[in-house]
């Protein structure tokens, strides 16, 4: 394997909430960073750059990912989809709409990471049990609402329905 | 009609919007990502600085080498304290009454670091990975000095933790003197304990951060922060950087959590304004998570040695106690080491009628980071100290919990009642909060359950705890709390001539949605649809204050929104009474119109009537005055209290010492609601951090007063699988001094929760006599109590 120096700049491949980006980066950057300051993506947050907190969680080829704890040259040839890409157009994603209807969010910071591990569980299993959403979000720390607004959001039936849609769809 | 003079006036208000479960205005901005918090703004040529943090507690800087880190390209420039000290003195904070030691913090340390974490150097380079790479090539030389790394070591003095602490000693208190000790001796029970509050941080999920911007041609100053205090933050930066006021402006963009740790002011907003003057290009500082946990203010440290004395029959005769606050090397400002301590003494005789007290507390200084507020900042470890002994003293008595706490609570024959802490308590609902909490509960069928699960040598309990809660904090609030401050803020609110309202406030929110319940109140105000409403906070451009702490903004946010409407209403009500040929005090104004009383068919739209204010002269009446904002101050006339309690039932499962929380149960009575939703949404944050802190959450020091817990591996937030479902009860009291009978609330999750959560342990531990006193409760101190008693 080639030694590649600190501050060498490689070529990254990778798409990002539907669109193509091709753009060279220093190998060291995180993929939360990346997304953040390459490609201007700032609505993945950074809580604690050590994996625990859960805030920059994205969907990385449809799984859920601690972007903190991958490199933006591990994008290449993956397909990453951030908070930004969840609405279509002017409309809010239904399971946005259901975290605002639930009052799921107060400071918002843990937000887009809960959203995309929320939206990895849904697509596997659209009815999940609260105890099952519990465990799931575990690795998403909010030190705001005390969760059980979340797990309401995240249960919620007009949610189920929507996603049911999709896996039919 | 408003008095201008009146800063306390109590404005009547109708309400419409206010008690709506309105969903959040803010909720899709941060949704969807587009949300701007401090890290996410990039200024064209921003640099970007990185700390350099003292490795020990407590050393001598000898020498420092930056050689090697000026080398590195893409620095720009390397600061020390001695840099820093050229263009400030630091941070002086006081308490103004008699003998408080002050202290001033440097900005940077330059030749001793009183606390690990302590800032030594500030790298400025092209990012902030290269900032941080030139911070591993300063070289420094140190002679360690011994440290004082506890209460204990900090009262014998032998060592000083910061030398302009004499014996240690920031602050000394006496808030109740009562002779006792008659009482004590000739008491048929008495219970006491030690209790040994853990140290812990607020652990915002968005760290600390700023980004400054000087421009040299007109002098302007313009410094991001995530602050809950801009404009208490600019009025020190002018102070403590000898920078004119009127040339800065402090901006809280989006905050990620503030919990009371982004309530101060800290020494890297200094050096970051610093910076960017003399570099002439922005500068950004994003504290990473470490830095957080060693140096963004560490809180709740306190011993509290207490005693209670009861009759045979359960009544409270009297309370000793005594708090030690470990409080760090410097006085964290505004607040200083007293907001744990000496502010907690100010409650410790809560909702509960003891006739005598005696209470003393002490702020004691330590090799550590500063002590700072954070929710429930001063009450929470005598809640639990207090709540405890009162269950202690029930189980001796063969009392319920729920029995004991009626017999002792104020009641509303009592008020005004003037508490042993001496507070006067004027509202508040305990006794139908205990009812409340009772029946929530379903005791009887818990004591069913804890009895049969103990035959299964299972460990159930049931905790509670009842507090009531100073909120609102104005002047004289302050003031009964022995914290002299004076404590305002200030709104404007305009209605714009095509009818839309527009409100300024120096409340900021980081999570509080404060855009949505301001608009509420001032919807209600002028009688407009809560979508006629833009709040506008968040710039010291706005109007003034002191910021958003200590439950405040619903309480001043209102009261000055109420009184600001209010001038702009007698105005509308003036042309339109023109308008209309009837006097102005028939005019009415609601459901977006402005009419004659009981006859919305003699009106015309409020866009009608803000058109002819400021377009029409010929329909305005002689000598009026066509402004149609307004701004006002309030503070309100006295300290609003607030109230409630909370229930926790938990298992302990005595093979691992893990504590499972069942179910919790929580009563609130703030007044009039704003907004419901947002009500329930503080209970349940606070509760959170109240598990977090009673179960998980420490701040750990070695014997050199190293800190051991730097990264959420080991200093432990709750996740989702440690908070349970809870259940919430609200009682409405209006207060009468605060318009439409609003009341603060957002802390009492953290200052009364976790007496309800330690209480419940030991309830299920009572029946192996086992106490704990010592906090967290993790699974290893209970583990290693359970292996201490015999079966």
């Amino acid at each position: 394997m080639k030694k590649t120096a600190v501050d060498e700049l490689l070529l990254v491949n990778t798409t990002v909430n539907g669109r193509a980006y091709s753009f060279a980066i220093e190998p060291r950057i995180s993929l939360a960073d990346t997304l953040r300051y390459e490609l201007g993506l700032t609505g993945t947050k950074v809580g604690c750059e050590h994996g625990v907190c859960g805030a920059c969680t994205v969907l990385v080829d449809g799984e859920p990912m601690r972007s903190c704890l991958m490199l933006g040259v591990q994008a290449e040839g993956r397909t990453i989809q951030t908070v930004e890409g969840l609405a279509s157009g002017l409309k809010l994603h239904p399971l946005q709409e259901s975290f605002k209807r639930h009052h799921a969010l107060q400071c918002g910071f843990c937000s887009a990471g809960m959203l995309a591990t929320a939206l990895a569980l849904l697509r596997d299993n659209p009815t999940p049990t609260r105890t099952e959403v519990r465990e799931i979000i575990s690795g998403n720390l909010c030190r705001c609402t005390g969760y059980e607004t979340i797990v309401d959001a995240i249960c919620d039936t007009q949610v189920a329905e929507f996603m049911r849609g999709e896996q039919r769809g | 009609m408003v008095n201008n003079v009146d800063k306390h006036e109590v404005v009547a208000i109708t309400k419409a919007a206010i008690g709506q479960s309105i969903a959040r205005k803010e909720d899709a901005t941060i949704l969807t990502g587009r949300s701007q918090y401090i890290a996410d703004i990039r200024l064209p040529g921003m640099l970007h600085a990185a700390f350099l943090r003292a490795p020990f507690a407590h050393a001598r800087i000898l020498n420092i080498d930056l050689s090697a880190a000026k080398d590195l390209p893409g620095v720009e420039l390397i600061w020390t304290g001695a840099d820093a000290a050229r263009y400030t003195a630091g941070i002086t904070a006081s308490l103004q009454v008699d003998n408080y030691c002050a202290t001033t913090q440097p900005a940077m340390a330059s030749d001793e670091v009183r606390y690990v974490g302590e800032t030594i150097a500030v790298v400025v380079a092209t990012s902030r990975r290269v900032a941080e790479d030139a911070l591993e090539l300063i070289d420094i030389d140190y002679d360690e000095l011994p440290t004082v790394n506890s209460i204990a070591q900090a009262v014998t003095a032998e060592n000083l933790a910061n030398n302009e602490v004499a014996n240690n000693v920031i602050y000394r208190d006496v808030r109740s003197a009562d002779d006792v000790d008659p009482t004590f001796a000739s008491a048929e029970k008495v219970v006491s304990g030690v209790f040994y509050n853990n140290r812990v941080s607020a652990s915002p999920i968005e760290t600390r951060g700023c980004v400054a911007r000087h421009e040299w041609t007109n002098g302007l100053l313009t410094l991001w922060s995530a602050t809950q205090m801009p404009g208490y933050l600019r009025t020190i930066l002018a102070m403590c950087l000898q920078i004119p006021e009127h040339t800065i402006e402090v901006i809280t963009p989006q905050v990620g959590g503030g919990f009371g740790q982004k309530a101060h002011v800290h020494p890297e907003e200094l050096i970051v304004c610093l910076l960017a003057r003399e570099l002439g290009m922005p500068v950004s500082w994003i504290e990473d998570r470490q830095e957080n946990l060693l140096a963004g203010t560490h809180a709740k440290h306190q011993i509290n040695d207490m005693a209670l004395a009861f009759s045979a029959d359960g009544k409270m005769l009297a309370m000793k106690n005594h708090a030690s606050t470990d409080a760090g090397a410097y006085n964290c400002l505004p607040w200083t080491a007293s907001v744990e301590g000496k502010v907690g003494t100010s409650a410790m005789t809560g909702v509960y009628k003891i006739p005598l007290a005696h209470l003393e507390s002490v702020e004691l200084a330590t090799s550590k980071c500063p002590i700072g507020a954070y929710r429930g900042v001063g009450w929470t470890a005598g809640q639990i100290a207090r709540e405890s002994l009162i269950d202690q003293a029930a189980r001796e008595l063969n009392l319920s919990p729920f029995a004991i706490r009626r017999t002792n609570v104020i009641q509303t024959s009592d008020f005004p009642y003037a508490s042993a802490s001496k507070i006067v308590i004027r509202e508040g609902s305990f006794l139908e909060t205990i009812d409340r909490l009772e029946s929530m509960v379903d005791y009887p069928s818990f004591k069913a359950r804890q009895t049969e699960a103990r035959a299964q040598g299972r460990y159930l309990g049931l905790g509670i705890s009842v507090f009531n809660e100073i909120t609102g904090f104005g002047t004289r609030a302050f003031s009964q709390i022995g914290t002299p401050i004076t404590s305002h803020d200030t709104a404007t609110v305009r209605v714009d001539p095509t009818g839309t309202v527009t409100v300024t406030t120096s409340f900021v929110a980081a999570g509080q949605g404060h855009s949505t319940t301001f608009a509420q109140v001032a919807a209600d105000a002028l009688g407009v649809p809560v979508d006629k409403v833009v709040v506008r906070a968040g710039s010291t451009a706005n109007t003034y204050g002191l910021g958003t702490f200590a439950s405040r903004a619903a309480v001043i946010g209102t009261g000055s929104i109420a009184r600001a409407a209010e001038m702009v209403r007698v105005k509308i009500r003036q042309i339109a009474g023109h308008m209309l040929e009837v006097s102005p005090l028939d005019i009415v104004l609601e459901n977006d119109r402005v009419h004659v009383s009981g006859v919305p068919d003699r009106g015309m739209s409020m866009a009608e009537v803000a058109g002819a204010i400021y377009f029409a002269e010929s329909t305005h009446p002689e000598n009026f005055d066509p402004t149609l904002e307004a701004t006002a101050t309030y503070d309100p006339g006295d300290a609003i209290l607030a109230n409630g309690g909370h229930a926790a039932i938990v298992e302990v499962d005595a093979d691992t010492g893990i504590v499972k929380i069942e179910k919790f149960f929580a009563v609130e009575d703030c007044g009039q609601m704003i907004n419901p939703m947002i009500v329930e949404g503080q209970i349940r944050g606070g509760i959170a951090q109240a598990i977090g802190s009673s179960l998980l959450e420490e701040l750990i020091h070695d014997e050199n007063s190293q800190l051991m817990t730097t990264t959420f591996m080991d200093y432990l937030l709750p996740s989702a699988c440690d908070v349970p479902e809870i259940e919430i009860a609200h009682l409405c009291t209006p207060s009468a001094l605060v318009p439409g009978g609003i009341k603060g609330m957002g802390e009492s999750g953290m200052i009364s929760a976790p007496a309800a959560v330690i209480g419940a342990v030991n309830d299920a531990l009572a029946c192996r006599e086992i106490f704990l006193t010592e906090y967290p409760l993790s699974p290893q101190r209970i583990f290693a109590a359970l292996n201490s008693v015999n079966e």
